[in-house]
């Protein structure tokens, strides 16, 4: 039964054909019926990635996605105006080919695409910006020529000060993975009850960028963390980079499993948090306030600048 | 526990990136480039290639030990070149390169690399595994693309589970044939000899590739392909020079904007190599108190509940089990 797109609102939609390579031969061949892509905001909450036939008007795939977990990226090994959907949380690939008559708007469409799948919310960007001058290299990235010189922050987080002894882990590892099979009540024991929220849902580019743009006396603070051997300064647009990166992401998620199961109060007294603060992510999140509103205090609200 | 825990060897990402970063540390001079594409002007633009490393994981029930795509080629017991067996599943990724530069006659290799090889000649192929395997440096060379130990809790993330499943098989020219060599295999497989003529070897292990893919129902395999390659870096500033020497500019051009692409993708790599091995913790801390700080933390809490409410929702209208659980 094709779901009912009545509510779902469309966010991005052009014409682009299905591109296959599992058949008779690996190389990728487009196939010839006409089609669309489709981004939406599914009733569900969810994005949605979806191509559609035009000519039956039904949609024959429907990707959900998360944000930032997938790509949408040109094939630079086609000679044709092929793109690839890749997935970062598993191998998955799907191809898909422009359609629209003209080429002109390919790397558009995708870099919208991509504004999309980083971030449901972002504002779609019309019109050839600054850039276009470059516009007909195939390289869409926004290429900042890094300098070769990897910079290292003279203040590197003591990395060991937020080691979990072998032991602390080795029990919360076999205590998740007793629990595992229940997957959502993280342990069994919590009777299915199902989490009330995920930091996954908390760290998103959409909370984080404004904070970087509106609060950029907070940034700074917050360079010791990044990894010592990045190859580029620290700036809050590194910040951003970070935030979206696949890497960061499935941090946040093991984060976000370890905490849910309540044990990690030796752990975050390491973080200068109260044992409480390990009994799950509520506790975790008040804990942070208090002591983000002590701070905010000491500082002498020198903060209630907006 | 299961063996891959006592042995040591985490999960990584088949990712280029890490391929290349694992053959740096090797001191070997290649590198991996994502393939999406076997045809010959594909392969051409990234010559010379040194071995394909095809990873796949074959998604339908059955016999996954014999699978299809085994019949083709013969056992070669007395295959003279390196071969080892996997004996711990994390580390076929490792195996897989270790497999692939094993075979690559002069090439140049980092020290311990290089001991390594010559101490393990002449061992069977299961012996060879155990002794790879065994060796802390190439261990720890593998970890180090995986995140930190501290709260990485591997095996919770059920995206990076399935990864486990994957399967590497290389192919690469020895002695006049094209060899398969998969650590899940007795032997390493012959698949006939090929000419040295235009496209040489590939042309041979494209066909060898594209039907043992065809052997597979439609839609049951999802795989990938990695070639490993020499590091182009140092041929295009050569010829970059020679094009400047010579006042080519439209070569000169078009050389410089490879090189501008290749240094892109470095930094990519480099950036999202030194993000693998960071601990992020103290980064989760930090930005969640700037929302505090900033006072927009209860906000995004409420957004959070939302959106997990929503999926909840979501979960019961689908009957329950849809996604995660399987």
């Amino acid at each position: 039964m094709p779901v009912s797109f009545d509510r779902a609102s469309t966010l991005l939609a052009f014409k682009a054909g299905r591109a296959f390579r599992q058949d008779a031969t690996t190389t990728v061949t487009a196939d010839p019926a006409k089609g669309a892509i489709l981004l939406s905001n599914g009733e569900d909450g969810l994005l949605h990635f979806m191509w559609k036939n035009r000519d039956t008007d039904i949609p024959e795939e429907d990707l959900i996605v998360f944000p930032t977990d997938a790509t949408f990226t040109k094939v630079a090994q086609s000679p044709g105006r092929m793109y690839v959907l890749k997935f970062s949380s598993s191998d998955q690939r799907h191809f898909f080919w422009m359609q629209d008559a003209s080429s002109a708007r390919d790397e558009e469409f995708a870099r919208n695409v991509n504004s999309i799948l980083e971030d449901p919310e972002n504002p779609l960007q019309w019109g050839s910006s600054e850039p276009a001058a470059e516009a007909s290299s195939s390289t869409s990235a926004p290429s900042t020529s890094a300098p070769d010189a990897p910079a290292n922050p003279t203040t590197t987080p003591a990395a060991g000060g937020f080691q979990a002894t072998p032991e602390q882990l080795e029990a919360l590892q076999n205590l998740i993975r007793a629990g595992g099979s229940q997957t959502q009540g993280g342990l069994g024991g919590a009777a299915g009850v199902a989490p009330d929220m995920s930091l996954i849902d908390i760290l998103t580019p959409a909370t984080l960028t404004p904070l970087f743009t509106n609060h950029p006396e907070l940034v700074p603070a917050l360079f010791p963390y990044l990894p010592s051997d990045l190859p580029l300064t620290p700036s809050a647009e590194v910040l951003e980079r970070i935030v979206h990166s696949p890497q960061f992401r499935a941090s946040v998620a093991s984060f976000d499993q370890a905490l849910r199961t309540g044990l990690l109060g030796g752990f975050v007294q390491q973080l200068g948090l109260p044992e409480e603060a390990g009994l799950g992510i509520g506790p975790f999140l008040r804990a942070i306030q208090q002591q983000a509103d002590r701070e905010n205090r000491e500082s002498g609200a020198r903060m209630d600048t907006d | 526990m299961s063996d891959e825990e006592q042995s040591g060897w985490q999960l990584t990402e088949s990712d280029p990136g890490v391929f290349t970063e694992l053959l740096k540390t090797l001191g070997v001079p290649l590198i991996v480039d994502d393939l999406y594409s076997l045809d010959s002007e594909t392969l051409a633009t990234l010559k010379p290639i040194h071995a394909l490393i095809f990873l796949f994981k074959w998604v339908a029930t059955g016999d996954s030990d014999t699978g299809p795509g085994s019949s083709s080629g013969a056992y070669d017991p007395e295959f003279p070149g390196f071969f080892a067996h996997q004996v711990v599943n994390n580390a076929c990724a490792t195996l897989a390169v270790l497999n692939g530069i094993g075979n690559i006659p002069s090439l140049p290799t980092g020290s311990q690399l290089q001991e390594l090889l010559s101490f393990t000649t002449g061992m069977d192929p299961q012996t060879r595994g155990l002794v790879v395997t065994s060796a802390d440096w190439l261990r720890e060379a593998h970890n180090s693309l995986s995140p930190p130990s501290a709260i990485s809790l591997e095996g919770l993330n059920l995206p990076r589970k399935t990864e486990e499943a994957y399967h590497f098989v290389v192919y690469l020219p020895y002695m006049g044939a094209v060899y398969e060599l998969d650590g899940l295999k007795p032997h390493a497989v012959r698949h006939g000899g090929f000419s040295e003529q235009g496209e040489g070897w590939l042309k041979t292990a494209r066909e060898v590739i594209e039907a043992r893919i065809n052997t597979y129902p439609m839609g049951s395999l999802e795989f990938s392909l990695l070639a490993l390659r020499d590091d182009p870096l140092p041929s295009l500033q050569t010829q970059i020079q020679k094009a400047q020497q010579a006042g080519n500019k439209a070569v000169e051009h078009d050389l410089l904007a490879a090189l501008a692409n290749e240094n892109s993708k470095r930094e990519r790599w480099a950036f999202e190599n030194s993000l693998r091995r960071h601990n992020h913790v103290g980064l989760i801390h930090g930005l969640l108190t700037s929302l505090a700080k900033s006072g927009k933390l209860s906000q995004a809490e409420a957004k959070a509940k939302e959106a997990m409410k929503k999926r909840i929702e979501q979960r019961r209208a689908r009957g329950g089990d849809m996604d995660e659980d399987d």
